[in-house]
């Protein structure tokens, strides 16, 4: 779970990349990073050429902040991806520019504030960063463009909860890496691609290019979803320790919601049906759309306060969703096609010609 | 006009994502017409014609989907939650009905029954299904529902829930029985998802890849009160596209449409329109492009339970597309 206090902001994840290639190796019979920078780990199938292939990704990157401007030493932010800018007010934050060098967001104290403005959140313009130097060292360390991470430090609750700053979506990273430590030590007839895309968070990006890549037979995304809070609600939010979410919709192929509803239940595992009418807002969009058309699914990870720095989830819910993933794979049988219940029968057609 | 076919096509459930009925009832049909069938990973249905070798390959699609709404919730007493699939407007809702795969028949309303407001939110719209409590209730979270309202023939006017857009697929239909012989491989392609993202025609043009193509869906016209300024009219012909927000359709698919319009002596419009876009718009964008066009059915009250489109005009869009394709 310290993958959570890794930094990668969208467009930004080459270090953590370098740290999970590392992480994986042990698992993997090949491994590469595509041009994107997705990193596209293989684990090979046992079952005859051609030998069909799943895909599971799972978003590398986080949102985060990046420098806009430099005036007298000061910062101006802007956000990458959803930040929710009524947060970060006194948060501390690394600067990643020419070295990392810590930071504050700071903003006009309350005593100077109009009683009108004390009432509303703080807009992009009036929030900072502080990093403590003289304006010309600044000049010389940080440049309009570099990127800016939370620095916010994993914290271990009570009743098996964690909190971090990017469990959206290491969460999801760490139970892929669990279900290819699982799947090496299980027989699988298909190919397995444990992908870590990034860009997820500016819009799919780095689905949309691995999965026209890899070119899957199908494939399962997972993200987190919205976990219950003490102020929502009764839809669509689901509560933490009760298992993933499997969605439902067209994003996501029927019979494979079937195959992994009916795996969580071999298996005891709990999980909630995540109704979702249209756009999922995760990888199963883009990647659905690849080339031909590729039959995805969707676990979610329930996560509260999700795109704050406290993101917080039961434990218990990634190694479920890892061990839910790996036994779905490994039941994947060589022959298996994802089809429709009313698959044409090629006959159907008529054959004077 | 073969009216049964166009009830079963426009009474067949299929909101987005779920178009299995629609697919078998079109697959019956076109089997006996079609050179090869297929369903791809998306489920969209593709029938093929093979052309005599010296023609384009060409896509003709018309969505299977409709739009719908799905339980997202399921209370104690046993009134059920809902969104939208597609573009479904609350304010239609309220009073019509709606029915889950498995038959159920649900009744939409409102909280607050003094509640005037003329816009009401999604969020205050409940499903009742004659439950007591939430045991009762046969269908679960994550169902989806279609609504209910029956084909009606008045005069030349036709009244019915999802003619967009079964009245495309019922022109596809039609057509393909007309175009036996014509030089081109024409591919049949019967969409799915059009209503969440024009998704299952981005994939089907991308597996084909053909050299045009062409969707057959619905327009809005501007002859009802107070609509908008639209120079599209019931009744005056097939609309053919000019532009929507979607897409600049290419002029050579335009004007072959034009051409075939004055050779099969056909009445038609042309279409600009500011709001909405078809399968179209995502076929062109394939690979490296596709010139890509839109024959349109003016239609009033889209994506209302109570569509009306013009018998006229679809018999004129199968002459024009006929003339087009031979
Ligand atoms: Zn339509």
């Amino acid at each position: 779970m310290q993958l959570s206090e890794a930094v990668g902001p969208s467009g930004q994840e080459e270090s953590i990349r370098l740290q999970l290639e590392d992480l994986w190796r042990p698992f993997t019979t090949t491994m590469r990073a595509d041009a994107m920078g997705n990193l596209i780990a293989m684990q090979q199938g046992s079952g005859p050429e051609p030998r069909p292939a799943v895909m599971a990704a799972a978003h590398l990157d986080e949102i985060g902040l990046i420098v806009t401007q430099i005036e007298e030493g000061f910062l101006h932010i802007a956000p990458i991806g959803g930040t929710d800018r009524r947060v970060l007010l006194g948060l501390e934050v690394l600067v990643h520019g020419r070295e990392d060098i810590p930071g504050l967001i700071g903003t006009r104290p309350p005593h100077v504030l109009s009683a009108e403005e004390r009432q509303k959140t703080v807009p992009w313009e009036k929030l900072f960063v502080d990093v403590g130097l003289p304006a010309e060292k600044v000049n010389q360390l940080v440049h309009v463009g570099d990127p800016i991470s939370i620095r916010q430090p994993l914290l271990t609750l009570e009743n098996g909860r964690v909190a971090g700053k990017a469990f959206d979506n290491r969460a999801s990273v760490v139970a892929l890496t669990l279900a290819l430590e699982e799947l090496a030590q299980r027989e699988h007839a298909w190919d397995f691609y444990a992908v870590a895309t990034v860009q997820e968070e500016v819009g799919l990006k780095g689905a949309i290019t691995s999965a026209y890549g890899i070119n899957p037979q199908l494939a399962v995304a997972l993200d987190v979803t919205f976990g219950k809070q003490e102020d929502d609600s009764k839809i669509g939010v689901f509560e933490l320790d009760k298992g993933p979410t499997i969605g439902l919709g067209p994003n996501f192929h029927p019979q494979l919601f079937q195959r992994i509803e009916a795996t969580a239940k071999e298996l005891e595992i709990p999980y909630h049906l995540d109704p979702t009418p249209g756009a999922s807002g995760t990888d199963a969009w883009g990647i659905q759309v690849a080339r031909e058309g590729i039959p995805t699914s969707l676990l979610s990870i329930p996560v509260r306060y999700m795109h704050q720095p406290v993101e917080t989830l039961a434990r218990r819910d990634v190694e479920r969703t890892g061990r839910l993933l790996a036994t779905f794979v490994a039941g994947l049988e060589s022959s298996y096609r994802p089809g429709w219940e009313d698959e044409v029968d090629e006959t159907a057609a008529r054959s004077d010609q | 006009m073969n009216l049964g076919l166009l009830t079963q096509l426009t009474q067949a459930f299929g909101p987005s994502g779920y178009e299995d009925k629609v697919r078998a009832l079109i697959q019956e049909h076109v089997a006996p017409w079609a050179d090869e069938l297929r369903t791809d990973p998306l489920g969209n249905l593709i029938a093929y014609h093979r052309g005599n070798g010296k023609g384009q390959k060409i896509v003709l699609a018309a969505h299977m989907d409709e739009i719908g709404v799905m339980v997202s919730h399921v209370d104690k007493e046993g009134y059920l939650r809902f969104t939208r699939i597609g573009g479904v407007y609350p304010l239609h809702c309220i009073g019509s009905r709606v029915r889950f795969a498995d038959g159920t028949h649900g009744v939409i309303y409102l909280e607050h029954r003094e509640d005037t407001s003329p816009s009401p939110k999604l969020t205050q719209l409940y499903i009742d299904v004659g439950a007591t409590n939430k045991d009762d209730v046969p269908v679960s979270v994550g169902a989806p529902a279609v609504f209910v309202r029956p084909l009606v023939q008045q005069g030349e006017r036709l009244i019915s829930k999802a003619l967009d857009d079964r009245i495309g697929c019922y022109i596809l239909i039609e057509l393909l029985q007309q175009v036996q012989d014509s030089p081109h491989d024409l591919y049949f392609l019967f969409s799915t998802q059009e209503e969440v993202g024009l998704r299952g025609a981005r994939t089907a043009a991308f597996s084909i890849n053909p050299d045009m193509a062409i969707a057959v869906d619905v327009t809005i016209t501007g002859d009802t009160p107070k609509a908008l300024p639209m120079a599209v009219t019931l009744g005056d012909g097939p609309a053919i596209k000019v532009q929507d927000s979607g897409m600049i359709a290419h002029p050579k698919v335009r004007q072959l449409l034009v051409d075939a319009a004055r050779k099969a002596k056909v009445p038609y419009q042309l279409e600009v329109l500011r709001g909405g876009t078809t399968d179209a718009a995502a076929m062109q964008l394939t690979r490296a492009g596709i010139p890509s066009g839109a024959l349109s059915i003016p239609c009033r009250y889209i994506h209302s339970p109570s569509e009306m489109v013009d018998s006229e005009d679809v018999a004129n869009a199968i002459k024009l597309l006929a003339a087009a394709l031979a």
